[in-house]
């Protein structure tokens, strides 16, 4: 910032940005970055931070959803498990069914989208708490995947399977698009629709939403839905990128993936957050898990300075927005 | 709303119908996979140790098979006799069996001198982790990598990879796709550790014996591996032994005491014996046993570190612990390493030195055979420091 | 809403219908090896059981158990019917539930017959026939009209509350599973089966405290196998048994103390400082111990072990807990001000209490209850593993609020989430009890905890109305 920018207002707006949720959090990713990239001259090169964007494909995609719930006051335990059974179903309807194998990733993704769809209704009609009725479909979706699959894993997928997964489209990686793609859409989606400001309004109220005339119950099973399909774009991305089908894919990713939303910004109790928050916090655990690998840290370090740093993250946000509301 | 309600309970009533009948009850999990067994000669105990047997059939498999596996992309420095610099990815890290592989690989590097090992993997045995991990170091540029793979498949493209950029890869304790590694240090082949587990069992408590297994998850590939070959060796050679039931319980100490209660308890004195397949059930299906006073009723036979074992081996709670010496096979895994950069071990050889080891002989095609397993009992076990 | 009490409605044949199929289904199920073999003589459980094992009859090889286990639970709704006959239309619904029950039998037998193609169904005889007629019966009669009764019953009176759903639940569990397998009601069984999971409960009581207060703690497995192996690593180093089962209560207070701290004074949401300690503890556990195994501890440092009176330490730990818990929160101005604070955060701070010092408080308890339950989990066995338990915190989540603690704050107990740690627990093993396949183990574990939970919301939803 040498050369200072004679027009105040674009001062004015810059130090607004800085000091949003978002704005700091990039800072802080950004100090983060410039650190590790001191450490080693591996870390800050295209081809690393690629290969990087193709290992947060899954995380990166489920967050998104896991942003709009989290808004509205829910969560979505269950999306590891949505990962696995869509994997399972592929592979399963695959090679014991004998569908053709576009048929079955079509199969596939929508299995993790009505298991989404099931959350929702549950949810929504019936009234169950989201982290109750997704803690109960935490081990129904992975018992139905482990049932199905009879602990077999279907393999042999031939060669075009694998594009998605493992190829690379101008030199990107061809999941990394589909990352990007998402995230413009449904970054515009939550910040300028109606549906955005709904989400927001049920976070804030839920009552007040309902009695204001927002069709609640319609928003709630269309995100949870839409967490579903996404959970299941994952699995069926990450089947090829590993090219094999296991039950057990996708265990624990829910606590990657809310990790990652609450990193960005996005408050636990509702009301507030927005996707491109999230893809900071999804880039910056990425990031520095892979940074501090490459100088040399091993992984049982690395967990504890990933946990320091989330914790670290929210504490000076939440200083920097105390002040900021308080001035 | 009433009718979402009840609409879900006959849903959740049709899949617990479904259930019992997509499978009879007392249904054999045979491994999975359908990989073809290959179970050994019928036999006891004896010439496990003196490995005549074993060797003669596994060169018959070596003249059967080709080199499978897969080449480092050529390099234009010969790295003979210089440094080098490898990294050891096990399934985790933070488990005791792992630490183990990890002293044998410094014991190794000490003796080498011209090489250093550092221990890097997931803190869960999560396959994703792993390759990423494993991306790092490639990355980072090794000049070898050394790993013990979550998913056989699941790694394989990542060692490819690895292979690609000109770095060797060698495996131990859990294989990948051959053709993603050059070598894989073979522990002990899968039918060798089956047959000494069953005849270890039919030992104890005779061929007509009943028994239940509890093993990590039916989706752990050497585990699956084990059962299938104990199973086909077990109905070639002891057809009167009783299959009861084969119980999950993760690597998870108190679900593994607590399968093994329950194994305990549902057959009573129906049951002779308990297979524990990981490093963790042995233990804890012991500690069942020992607690509930069965141990003259009931043997358990497993795979487990001699140190995890020695309280219920020196009790005479336990009489055969059933393993190799991962010392050994991470020692093993850097001696190979260290032979293949220097262009002593190469496709198409039939053994390997591996310093204190001895000469080590080629099986399968790729794999070096670390030896027949080892049977720790009370004579032996507390001389074992691992 | 009515609220009038009207005069009893009259009785009439229908109300005893599930009565009357029981005693069908159970009269026909006693007469059946009779028919089939008329050599065997008298027709008991015991000549069934014989035969079954024997698979003499291929009738029984497919669970028959559970068309006579569908029948006595007829019995039960249709005495509860005849009692409480306002009732009806929930009757009615549980008895095709039963009758649908029984059905599955004979799905299973009529595949295994095409199967085997076998010619014995010819020789069924007409009990077999009347038993399956009963119960298609038992499903049918859901359809047959009834009068709707006044005052409408209210189930709400029945199961008040969460503790007497679960404890229906696991009595009618431990009772269905006894009797498929009578092995399973040994004493043994049970008693295992308490002690084996009252560390989970122990922790469970603290997250109940936690989320009451409308907080959440998910670093309980990690927290649990750093102490366990802490305690067990200062035994072995000479420090006496009872001191070093206190270590871990201290110590777990005091990374309770950090994560109230960071909660309630730098205001960051519970579930993020918790997520951070997950990763943390966990770093830590594994830089420190390397993953080596904690063994050779001294005979007296077993605590689990013990069974003072006969009866196992974690039982009687459990229950001592567990009630003082209970009585604490309910009669004790802290424990009620965790109510105040979770049901309504705002009305708690004007009615004076210290929103602080009550998270600060909670969270501390917290770390006590997880000491707890990791010395009891390291003194169960010989050896410590040097890894958390795997997804504890999953597990004593779940009890606790299936144990009907609310995650919004404000409500829950701690009986409910003791007796839901059992009932959860108690469920894995009663599987495999009446040998439900290994692969669908853990969707039934799923379903049956959506089913506890949809009971509850029934529960209310009735008590509401």
């Amino acid at each position: 910032m040498q050369s200072a920018p004679r027009n105040p207002t674009v001062v004015e707006k810059l130090r607004r940005y800085l000091i949003s949720q978002e704005g700091v959090l990039f800072l802080i990713m950004l100090v983060a970055v410039l650190f590790l990239a001191t450490r080693t001259d591996k870390f800050l090169t295209v081809d690393n931070l690629l290969q990087q964007g193709r290992f947060m494909t899954e995380v990166g995609l489920i967050a998104i959803p896991m942003t709009y719930i989290i808004i509205t006051g829910g969560i979505d335990l269950s999306v590891g498990s949505i990962m696995g059974l869509t994997a399972i179903v592929l592979g399963w309807s695959w090679q014991e069914l004998g569908f053709p194998l576009e048929l079955a990733i079509v199969t596939g993704v929508l299995s993790g989208t009505l298991a989404g769809f099931v959350n929702g209704l549950f949810i929504v009609r019936v009234g169950v708490p989201p982290l109750i009725m997704t803690l109960a479909t935490l081990a129904l979706f992975r018992g139905l995947a482990e049932g199905i699959s009879q602990a077999r894993s279907a393999r042999g997928y031939p060669e075009w399977f694998f594009e998605l997964g493992q190829g690379e489209v101008l030199g990107i990686p061809t999941q990394l698009w589909l990352v990007i793609v998402s995230v413009i859409i449904f970054a515009i989606v939550l910040a300028r629709t109606q549906l955005g400001r709904a989400l927001y309004a049920i976070g804030n109220n839920e009552t007040g939403a309902r009695f204001s005339g927002l069709r609640v119950n319609r928003y709630l099973l269309l995100i949870y839905s839409f967490s579903g399909f996404m959970s299941g774009l994952a699995g069926y991305i990450f089947v090829s990128r590993v090219s094999t089908t296991r039950s057990d894919m996708g265990t624990g990713i829910e606590l990657d993936v809310i990790a990652a939303v609450v990193l960005g910004g996005t408050s636990i109790f509702g009301g507030t957050g927005s996707v491109v928050g999230t893809m900071i916090g999804v880039v910056l655990i990425q990031l520095l898990k892979n940074g501090l690998a490459l100088s040399g840290v091993t992984s049982d370090a690395t967990i504890v300075v990933i946990g320091s740093v989330l914790i670290f993250a929210i504490l000076v946000n939440n200083f920097v927005q105390l002040r900021r509301d308080g001035s | 709303m009433k009718k979402v309600f009840a609409l879900s309970l006959i849903l959740a009533l049709l899949v617990m119908v479904g259930m019992p009948l997509s499978a009879d009850g007392h249904e054999r999990w045979d491994g999975a996979d359908d990989l073809a067994v290959n179970p050994l000669a019928c036999g006891m105990g004896d010439e496990m140790m003196t490995d005549d047997s074993d060797d003669m059939a596994e060169e018959e498999e070596m003249e059967m098979m080709e080199y499978d596996g897969g080449q480092p992309a050529m390099m234009d420095m010969d790295m003979a006799g210089m440094d080098i610099t490898l990294v050891d990815v096990p399934k985790l890290i933070g488990i005791g069996y792992f630490a183990a592989t990890t002293l044998g690989q410094q014991q190794a590097a000490e003796e080498l001198g011209n090489v250093s090992v550092t221990t890097d993997a997931p803190t869960e045995a999560n396959i994703d982790d792993q390759i990423q991990v494993i991306d790092t170091y490639i990355t980072q540029g090794v000049d070898g990598i050394l790993f013990a793979a979550n998913d056989p498949v699941a790694i394989a493209p990542v060692l490819r990879k690895a292979l690609e950029a000109g770095i060797h890869v060698v495996g131990y304790d859990a294989n990948s796709e051959p053709d993603a590694r050059e070598w894989f240090v073979n522990q002990a082949e899968f039918n060798g550790i089956a047959k000494a587990l069953v005849d270890s069992l039919a030992d104890q408590m005779g061929a007509d014996a009943s028994f239940g297994i509890v093993t990590s998850t039916f989706t752990t590939p050497n585990q699956a591996r084990w059962i299938a070959e104990m199973w086909a060796y077990a109905s070639e050679c002891y057809p009167d032994l009783t299959w009861l039931e084969t119980l999950e319980a993760q690597e998870d100490a108190a679900l593994s005491f607590q399968q093994a209660q329950t194994l305990i308890n549902k057959y009573g004195e129906d049951m002779d014996g308990i297979f524990a397949m990981t490093s963790v059930a042995t233990p804890n299906s012991a500690d069942a046993v020992q607690q509930a006073g069965l141990c003259e009723d009931v043997a358990v036979v497993g795979l487990a570190t001699p140190n995890g074992m020695k309280p219920y081996v020196n009790a005479g709670c336990v009489r055969d612990v059933i393993l190799w010496n991962p010392v050994d096979l991470g020692y093993a895994a850097v001696y190979v390493t260290r032979a293949v950069v220097d262009g002593e071990f190469a496709p198409g050889d039939g053994s390997v030195m591996a310093g204190r080891l001895g000469e080590l002989m080629v099986v399968n095609g790729s794999e070096v055979l670390l030896g027949p397993p080892f049977v720790f009992n009370a004579d032996n076990i507390n001389d074992f420091d691992f | 809403m009515n609220k009038d009490k009207a005069a009893p409605t009259p009785r009439r044949p229908l109300d005893f219908l599930g009565i009357a199929l029981a005693v069908v289904i159970i009269g026909t199920y006693f007469l059946l090896p009779f028919v089939i073999q008329p050599e065997r003589g008298p027709s008991t459980v015991a000549v069934l059981t014989e035969s079954k094992k024997a698979n003499e009859l291929g009738i029984f090889k497919t669970g028959i158990e559970i068309v006579p286990l569908a029948a006595l639970g007829m019995l039960l709704l249709g005495a509860w019917n005849a009692l409480v006959p306002g009732a009806a239309r929930a009757i009615s619904l549980l008895l095709a539930l039963a009758g649908l029950v029984a059905l599955v039998y004979y799905i299973n037998f009529f595949r295994d017959y095409a199967a085997e193609q076998a010619d014995f169904i010819s020789q069924m005889g007409i009990a077999f026939w009347i038993m399956l007629g009963a119960s298609a019966v038992a499903v049918l009669q859901v359809l047959i009209p009834r009068a709707v009764p006044t005052p409408r019953y209210r189930p709400a009176k029945l199961f008040g509350n969460q503790e007497s759903v679960i404890l229906f639940g696991l009595l009618l569990l431990v009772i269905v599973v006894g009797l498929a397998n009578p092995r399973y009601l040994q004493e043994r069984n049970i008693s295992d089966n308490l002690a084996g999971n009252a560390y989970i409960a122990v922790a469970a009581l603290g997250m109940t405290m936690v989320i009451v207060t409308g907080n959440i703690d998910i670093s309980v497995g990690s927290l649990v196998g750093l102490l366990a192996v802490a305690s067990g690593r200062l035994v072995v180093a000479g420090l006496p048994a009872p001191l070093a089962w206190l270590t871990p209560l201290v110590v777990g207070a005091g990374f309770g103390a950090l994560i109230g701290f960071l909660v309630a004074y730098m205001r960051i949401p519970s579930i993020v400082v918790t997520l951070g300690m997950l990763s943390i503890i966990k770093g830590i556990l594994i830089i420190w111990v390397q993953g080596e195994r904690v063994t050779d501890m001294p005979a007296d440092y077993f605590l689990s072990q013990m069974r003072p009176l006969g009866i196992p330490m974690p039982i009687i730990i459990m229950v001592l807990l567990t009630i003082g818990v209970a009585l604490w929160m309910r009669y004790s101005a802290t424990g009620r001000a965790f109510y105040a604070l979770g049901g309504n955060a705002e009305a708690a701070r004007l009615s004076g209490l210290s929103r602080r010092r009550l998270v600060m408080t909670v969270f501390i308890l917290n770390g006590v209850f997880v000491g707890v339950a990791s010395v009891m989990y390291s003194t169960q066995f010989n050896i410590i593993q040097a890894t958390p338990p795997p997804a504890l915190e999953l597990s004593v989540i779940t009890a606790s609020v299936v144990g009907g603690v609310s995650i919004l704050g404000g409500t829950g107990t701690a009986i409910g989430s003791t007796m839901a740690t059992l009932l959860l627990n108690f469920i894995r093993s009663a599987m495999i009890f009446i040998n439900i396949s290994p692969f669908w183990l853990k969707a039934v574990q799923g379903l049956l905890i959506l089913v506890t939970v949809l009971a509850d919301l029934l529960r209310r939803r009735r008590q509401r109305l």
